[in-house]
Parts: structure tokens; sequence; C-alpha cells
């Protein structure tokens, strides 16, 4: 349940992030943010460890910048708002799972 | 970290380009506003938009201030014009009408995408509202 709730923070961080890349879609010198969650999860549960659950690492894009000096992809960034929502759901989906596992086990006791 | 951050770095982003769209339909509006040769013309209204930092501050965007353009304009002959001055002339602002059209649809463009992404955020966090219900 820590991993999926360790993705779950990792997906929301993403989603505000992707925010702030659209927000500034039009802000001169602004380099888009990038977060990563997914390799320290990874990494945590092939180790059998406790996922920390936190927002994962925010990098700004090294892609080429256009004139103004900003460097969003509007069309990028809409398919990784959509990506980050329908991962989000699932994720949902899957604590949703456990818990309902959960509640099964203290009916039957 | 507040509550529905999303929504309200998006919510941001709309602002700045409603600002944007503000300034550019000032501009044209004032397209053809005519003034005295010894005053200065219309001047164009330049909205200056500035990243808040991700992180150490909320996100999202912020309007920094509105820079003016030139008020030198272009002079021309209207003896007719009541502004005009004792050679015939009134002064006209000099704003490219292709550039501001240009910006209108950068701003409503922006707009719209922020729109969308408060579109987005509202329903993965509906959905997280609905945790542990069912």
């Amino acid at each position: 349940m820590t991993a999926l709730h360790s993705a779950l923070t990792g997906l929301a961080e993403r989603q505000r992030v992707t925010a702030d890349n659209i927000a500034n879609v039009n802000t001169p010198g602004f380099l888009a943010g990038r977060t990563n969650f997914e390799n320290a999860l990874k990494s945590a549960v092939g180790n059998g460890a406790t996922p920390a659950v936190s927002g994962g690492t925010v990098s700004r894009s090294l892609e080429p910048t256009n004139t103004n000096g900003n460097n969003v992809n509007l069309d990028s960034e809409t398919v990784i708002a959509t990506e980050t929502g329908l991962r989000y759901q699932l994720a949902l989906n899957a604590l949703d799972g456990k818990y309902s596992l959960l509640r099964s086990a203290l009916r039957t006791s | 970290m507040a509550l529905f951050d999303a929504m309200s770095i998006a919510g941001s982003g709309m602002m700045a380009h409603r600002k944007w769209l503000d300034a550019v339909s000032d501009n044209i509006s004032n397209i053809n506003t005519a003034s005295r040769t010894s005053d200065d013309a219309f001047k164009e209204r330049m909205v200056d938009v500035q990243a808040v930092d991700y992180g150490s501050g909320d996100g999202g965007v912020r309007v920094a201030g509105v820079q003016f353009g030139s008020g030198e304009g272009r002079i021309v002959n209207e003896p007719d014009n009541p502004l005009a001055d004792a050679d015939g002339n009134v002064k006209y602002p000099d704003i490219d009408l292709g550039d501001q059209m240009a910006e209108l649809m950068m701003a409503q463009r922006g707009y719209q995408a922020n729109a969308a992404v408060i579109d987005r955020a509202k329903d993965a966090y509906q959905a997280a509202l609905q945790l542990g219900k069912g």
C-alpha cells in the first residue's frame, strides 16, 4: 500500500508540475519542469524496502528553447497531463481495491 | 503545498493570459486614436509576466507589471481633424494590427490550455475524493 501511496504522491506532483508548465507556456525564459519518482520507487520495490512517500525530484528540461528562452511544448505537456491523469486514476482504483479487501476481511472476522 | 494546487497553478495561468487579452484588446481598440502632434500618441500596452518558482514558491505565473511602447507614433496629414496642428497634422499610434492579432491568438490559446488543465485536475481530485467509499 505504501508503494501505491508513493505512486499517487509522485503522480500528483507531476500533475502540479505540468500545470506549472502550462501556466508558463508564454513566459519568457521559462524552462519546463520534469518530475521523476519512478526510478526511486522502482529501486525501493526491487530491494524490498519501504518506498519513501515523496513527490520525487523536479528537474528543468534541457530541450532547445524558442526565441524567448521558453521550452514548454504545449502538445507534449497535454500528453503528459492526460497520461498522468489516467495513471492517477489507475493507482486510485488499485488502492480502492486494497481497501475493499481489508473491509471484507474485517467483516468476516 | 496547499490543497488542490494544480488548480490554483492553472488559475494563475488563466489570469496572466486574461490580462494579456485585456492589454491586446486595449491596443486594438485604440489603434485609430488620434492625438495632437504636441502630445504622445497612444502607447501600446505590453504585459510583463514572470514565473513563480515551483518548489520554493507556489508555482504558476504572475503578472509582474505593464510596459508601455513608444508614444512617438506616426504623423498623418488630416487638416479636417479637430486635433490637427497648424500644418494640418495629427499623430496616430504606431501599433501593428498583425502583431496584435497574433498576440490575441497566443493569449487565447494559452487561456484555453490552462482551462483544460483545471478540468483534468478536477477529474483527478474528484476520483481521489471517492477513495474508500465503495
